[in-house]
């Protein structure tokens, strides 16, 4: 007791009524809780619908169906479908399926997923990126690896950011804004 | 060159300094980009790079710009902790209601920009290429110059967040006095001069290796 640092102390942690004890869950609609055993089973269905050739209708299944109430596991495993689906479609296809589905009903809340799941996306490879980006710069002077692994990772992301300019031109950025301050995560 | 001078200082800034206390009254956005283009007034257009770069550069930086006009809606909150304070929340994170889901957009592994919002401050983080040991080394003593001089950019936040490499931090102050498409261009236009500045320094850099080279061996020939 006499080695801890009072000043150090975090009071406003200790104390119930403090701003930074707020209760976020308060602020989270309530989410219907998925499996991951759903997940992975509607994960199959939408791969079935688009091995069919339906990718538009892979794409709004997998959208309106997003597992807000699933773990980390289960998130992921429906933000990969997701992903699949976005690259399995060409760059020309992708502001006809965006009107259509902004026009039909439900669809800014579809639209809002899918940005959702863009930014998911793009955050995604920042977890593998910096283990291997730490190996070109500790061995030394080598490009040949540093080139390798960053165009590795930007085939994936150039789909992404074009799916993303055809959104905003379609959802406008208020999709953005509800991005940021849906407290329901994918 | 710039990164000589950036050697000679060995001043660090504190580890939570927040550049909201660097004199905001006065602040335009024109002072700043003014001091911005003083240290990169020899860019120009490269060859092959410049060409190749924007091509793909273009629906990278466009996602930027509309993921940044998006974050950039920001009110007066005051400090919800103590009276009479108002500090940028997203670095006082010291109410989590007010704080909003963190935006990444990246180009590839290397290249990233990590978009933190809440009520009142946006944190931009940004990660600029390296491609290889000089680029991380040029990369690393340009932010540093820039870092160092954090008062006259007003926005520049005086330590990177872990894993970018430079950072800015927006208040709702700044926003009340700059326009908030100008701030949205500047950072835009950093994000594009900042990589042709660094390779023009690697090139610069190898071309006086090479000089200094052949002037050493020339005796030996």
């Amino acid at each position: 007791m006499a080695t801890l640092n009072w000043r150090t102390i975090n009071v406003d942690a200790l104390d119930p009524d403090s701003p930074a004890n707020f209760d976020l869950s308060s602020l989270t609609p309530a989410v219907a809780p998925a499996s991951t055993a759903d997940v992975q089973s509607l994960a199959g269905q939408i791969r079935q619908l688009l091995r069919g050739g339906d990718s538009e209708g892979a794409l709004q299944g997998a959208l309106e169906s997003a597992p807000y109430g699933a773990d980390e596991r289960g998130k992921e495993i429906h933000l990969a479908t997701v992903i699949e689906i976005l690259q399995s479609i060409r760059q020309s296809d992708m502001s006809p399926i965006l009107s259509r589905i902004y026009s039909s009903p439900g669809g800014t809340e579809a639209l809002d997923v899918l940005m959702k799941y863009i930014y998911k996306g793009m955050s995604q490879t920042q977890t593998s990126s910096t283990t291997r980006n730490l190996t070109p710069q500790a061995t030394g002077f080598s490009q040949v690896h540093a080139r390798g692994g960053g165009e590795g990772g930007g085939q994936a992301m150039s789909v992404l950011l074009s799916w993303h300019e055809k959104l905003v031109e379609i959802a406008g950025p208020g999709s953005i804004v509800r991005v940021m301050t849906d407290r329901r995560t994918v | 060159m710039v990164c000589q001078a950036a050697s000679d200082h060995h001043w660090q800034a504190p580890p939570h300094y927040d550049s909201r206390h660097d004199g905001i009254a006065g602040g335009r956005p024109r002072t700043t980009q003014c001091a911005f283009q003083r240290t990169t007034t020899s860019s120009r257009e490269l060859p092959g790079g410049a060409f190749t770069m924007s091509q793909s550069l273009r629906p990278y930086l466009q996602c930027v710009r509309s993921s940044l006009t998006a974050a950039l809606s920001l009110s007066n909150f005051a400090s919800q902790a103590s009276e009479r304070h108002n500090v940028p929340e997203i670095e006082a994170a010291s109410s989590p209601e007010v704080i909003l889901n963190p935006l990444t957009v990246s180009r590839n592994e290397n290249e990233k920009v990590y978009i933190e919002p809440s009520i009142n401050s946006v944190r931009i983080s940004i990660k600029i290429k390296q491609a290889d040991e000089i680029e991380h080394i040029l990369v690393h003593k340009f932010t540093r110059f820039l870092t160092q001089r954090a008062e006259a950019f007003f926005i520049l936040r005086r330590k990177p967040v872990k894993g970018y490499d430079i950072s800015f931090l927006i208040t709702n102050f700044h926003t009340e006095e700059m326009l908030k498409h100008k701030l949205v261009d500047f950072i835009i236009q950093f994000m594009e001069e900042v990589d042709k500045e660094i390779s023009e320094m690697k090139l610069f850099l190898n071309a006086r290796a090479r000089f200094v080279a052949e002037s050493f061996l020339t005796p030996f020939d």
